[in-house]
């Protein structure tokens, strides 16, 4: 019984301390960023290609986000942006950056050459 | 063993053991979700690839708060490692000085300084545009932009996004995409003649023993006949430092004429104008053949004949 006890009370102690002092997570990839930060993070894929014109590079850094389509969050938020009115210069570059990942949709090519 | 009984070490080993489970559970079984992270949580190269991101976007857009935004969070030495790395290796690469403008400004805002920067900063160069354009690299221009005409918007024809990954592409998209009849923009055009500097390069190199006088790198410049072209900005640039000069300020040596002091045992590289691309990599003081002491360097650019 005793022993039963402070099992309980071990067990107890064990998932507080976990609790308070959690894994430490500090080598994190980007696929687990916040949602926005994941935005942020596919915008500055699309402005970067903007300089570098590696679609190469860009299909890497994306694979980091979605490794079976990394092309995928950048159409995703192409189309979203154009659905909420986001800054044209954003959307202008997802839509080049989908247009050499070969994944434009119709939404995003009136953007190819700029804010339509 | 003495006095302990069953009754007294049950409830230690109880304890010990749900501890253990209580842990294992916690860390192993059920540890806490790794979801909503943000950078600063991310792998060293990962927050090292976030600041080049975030300081090439600054090239594309020039928005200034909004590299702050990214960054916020950051840890400072990350930030200047990254950034330093970045604005090296473009200028080792010969990026346009455009580009290296807006790298270099935005170093500067952050706080951020490499000998890489030197030759940016006392250089202040046309003002910039605003950056809506893409910089299109060499491998970028196969790229079509499409004109915008009637028969650019989609067709019945156009199939809805089907994801795909870069290395293998639907049929659907490779055959889709040419009934938009996108018709590329890119013109071709005459190749203009590039500037005299653009065209500059190493036409010899000779070293000089002159005993008893300080080393120096002595460089010369000129033009397609032949003659000494005065007023071209020169620098020379070693790890951690840079040096200008302008030739024809010693017009006893000739109008082209401009030279540096060196140290032994430094490797220097040569570049002119503000182009920041060095037209000479690991120059570096020999000694003499004759002699123990060291050579200077005398260096002649010419410009090679436009193609």
């Amino acid at each position: 019984m005793q022993a039963a006890i402070g099992a309980a009370a071990g067990l107890a102690l064990g998932l507080v301390i976990g609790w308070l002092w959690p894994v430490q997570y500090t080598n994190t990839a980007p696929a687990v960023l916040r949602q926005d930060y994941r935005d942020d993070y596919v915008v500055m894929v699309a402005a970067a290609y903007e300089v570098e014109g590696d679609p190469e590079l860009a299909h890497k850094r994306l694979a980091l986000l979605d490794a079976e389509d990394p092309a995928a969050p950048v159409v995703e938020l192409g189309e979203r942006l154009v659905a909420v009115g986001g800054s044209a210069q954003d959307i202008t570059h997802l839509a080049r950056l989908s247009w050499a990942l070969k994944a434009i949709t119709p939404t995003l090519v009136p953007y190819l050459e700029g804010s339509p | 063993m003495s006095g302990l009984s069953t009754r007294q070490v049950a409830p230690v080993v109880g304890l010990v053991i749900g501890l253990v489970l209580g842990l294992v559970y916690q860390w192993g079984v059920a540890p806490v979700e790794l979801v909503n992270t943000y950078p600063a949580l991310l792998r060293t190269d990962y927050r090292w690839e976030w600041v080049r991101m975030a300081a090439l976007s600054y090239v594309a857009d020039g928005d200034l708060e909004r590299v702050r935004a990214r960054l916020d969070g950051l840890d400072q030495d990350d930030i200047a490692d990254a950034m330093g790395a970045l604005i090296e290796e473009y200028a080792a690469a010969g990026h346009p000085a455009d580009t290296m403008r807006r790298l270099t400004a935005l170093a500067e805002a952050l706080d951020v300084h490499t000998s890489a920067m030197l030759i940016y900063q006392h250089t202040p160069g046309p003002s910039l545009p605003p950056p809506t354009t893409p910089i299109p690299s060499p491998s970028h221009t196969p790229t079509p932009t499409p004109s915008r005409t009637p028969t650019l918007y989609p067709t019945p024809t156009l199939t809805p996004y089907a994801p795909s990954p870069l290395q293998t592409p639907t049929p659907e998209l490779t055959s889709t995409l040419p009934t938009l009849t996108l018709t590329p923009t890119l013109t071709p055009t005459p190749t203009p003649t590039p500037p005299f500097l653009h065209r500059l390069e190493l036409a010899e190199q000779e070293q000089i023993c002159e005993p008893g006088q300080p080393e120096r790198i002595k460089v010369v410049i000129r033009d397609e006949r032949g003659a000494g072209v005065a007023g071209v900005e020169i620098w020379l640039m070693w790890d951690g430092g840079a040096d200008r000069a302008v030739t024809g300020l010693k017009p006893q040596y000739g109008a082209g004429y401009a030279d540096f002091e060196a140290e032994p045992d430094v490797r220097y590289s040569l570049g002119v104008g503000e182009l920041g691309t060095p037209l000479i990599t690991n120059l570096r003081l020999e000694p003499c053949p004759d002699d123990e002491e060291m050579g200077s360097w005398l260096i002649l650019l010419e410009p090679r004949s436009p193609e």
